[in-house]
């Protein structure tokens, strides 16, 4: 199937990736867990590169922060305690979802946001845990937020070295809601909430993030607003989730309709923020 | 063509091959003889292919070989012990496991990763783990009533 490679780089820096990839004009693609490049099966690939013993598999702290290298595996982050103590487990579930366990022990976090999927399960949490991502290319390192990294330009010569997650709000609760046909599946729809209540149970912060209903994973930011001050209740709970609906922009495929997707928004973002406002929410 | 050299053990065997850069793993390992290793959809999705590399189940269909440098690759061949089978293939064959067979090597591979990482499983995770690969034949009862009597009786 990949006949037309002619060459295969196993550099063992970031630097030395770049530098293949810049050598290999337009035909080199960085490859790492191959779940979803060799499925895609491109043609017009001559040279491939890599990446995962170019040292980007790593969870550490990078001083308030929670850093993650790209190549670190779906299985790696599930089974991290330093990922399932951050945020209610919120990310260490999504990346549970993602496929079988085979597909987990392949699978990166990196590849995961950079194969720009708008179903990816891990950018939903990576969105209300408000992640940046540091990306590099020949003239050296920057980190842009990830709403930015999927709502600007396609960025070429470049590689997704590094997430990074802020210290989330203190008290704040967590919610990940996905749908698919099986656990493993893709989703049809997945939702991440974070929200944090102010001493007289009013929300204080909050983040609603939602994949596979807009060309990118989004958050929803007018619903976000539309809590803010108020409590959780059943008619406030309304009054987002209509926003939610305005917000998204679904698509139908060959596994749900745009109409179905909309009202599953609605459906999972109630679940999440309940499960928020009454503190059941993520747990592993 | 162009063509590179991939080190690796298999089943514990040192070996040195010639490749085309983008061989993928699951062809190398049927064209060396290893036909354990089943060749199905070769999207990911149906789990015959998979092989443990490094101790942890994959799908050799979406690996390319020159990726398996310097790795330590286990197929279902290399699990028994010369005429001794592995508990797990015992308790395979005492349960009925095994229908066509096409997909058992991989129920087999995922199922001894689990054990390896956790001897007496539940249930459900022995299913978790079973989860990724499909058995046409449908008989997905008997495979995990198998594992979780190779973790009972094994002095693992």
């Amino acid at each position: 199937m990949f006949d037309t490679v002619e060459a295969f780089y196993r550099p063992g820096t970031v630097r030395e990736a770049l530098r293949l990839l810049q050598n290999g004009k337009n035909r080199a693609r960085f490859v790492a867990g191959g779940t979803d490049l060799v499925v895609e099966a491109d043609r017009s690939t001559r040279i491939l590169i890599d990446i995962t013993r170019a040292g980007l598999s790593y969870i550490r702290r990078k001083g308030q922060a929670c850093v993650i290298g790209a190549t670190t595996t779906m299985a790696t982050i599930e089974n991290s305690p330093a990922i399932r103590a951050l945020a209610g487990g919120i990310l260490a579930r999504a990346a549970a979802t993602c496929g079988s366990v085979q597909i987990r022990n392949m699978a990166t976090l990196g590849g995961n946001l950079a194969n720009g999927s708008p179903a990816a399960d891990t950018a939903t949490p990576l969105l209300a845990l408000d992640a940046e991502v540091v990306l590099a290319d020949a003239r050296g390192r920057r980190r842009i937020p990830l709403t930015e990294f999927y709502s600007g330009p396609r960025k070429t010569k470049t590689l997704l070295v590094e997430v990074a997650i802020p210290v989330p709000p203190r008290g704040a609760r967590w919610s990940f809601q996905k749908l698919g046909r099986t656990e493993d599946d893709i989703s049809l729809v997945n939702a991440a909430a974070g929200l944090q209540l102010d001493s007289k149970g009013r929300a204080k912060w909050v983040r609603i993030a939602l994949g596979a209903v807009a060309p990118t994973p989004i958050r929803a930011v007018n619903a976000e607003k539309l809590l803010l001050g108020r409590k959780v209740d059943r008619s406030t709970l309304a009054e987002v989730c209509d926003e939610v609906e305005r917000e998204v922009r679904p698509i139908t495929d060959v596994r749900a309709s745009a109409e179905y997707r909309r009202e599953m928004c609605r459906v999972l973002v109630g679940r999440a923020l309940q499960e928020c406002a009454a503190g059941t929410g993520c747990s592993l | 063509m162009k063509t590179m050299e991939v080190r690796l053990h298999v089943n514990g065997e040192p070996k040195q091959w010639t490749i085309a850069p983008g061989d993928l793993l699951l062809d190398v390992l049927r064209r060396e003889g290893y036909f354990g290793v089943k060749r199905g959809c070769e999207a990911g999705e149906c789990g015959a292919c998979t092989v443990l590399l490094n101790g942890q189940p994959i799908n050799s269909c979406l690996k390319f070989a020159a990726q398996a440098e310097g790795a330590d690759v286990l197929t279902i061949e290399g699990l028994a012990h010369g005429d001794t089978l592995d508990p797990l293939q015992e308790a395979f064959l005492d349960h009925g496991a095994v229908q066509c067979g096409f997909c058992t090597p991989a129920m087999i591979l995922n199922a001894k990763a689990l054990l390896d990482r956790k001897p007496h499983p539940s249930e459900e995770e022995v299913r978790e783990a079973l989860a990724g690969t499909f058995c046409r034949c449908t008989g997905f009862r008997k495979p995990v009533e198998a594992v979780l009597a190779a973790a009972r009786g094994s002095a693992r």
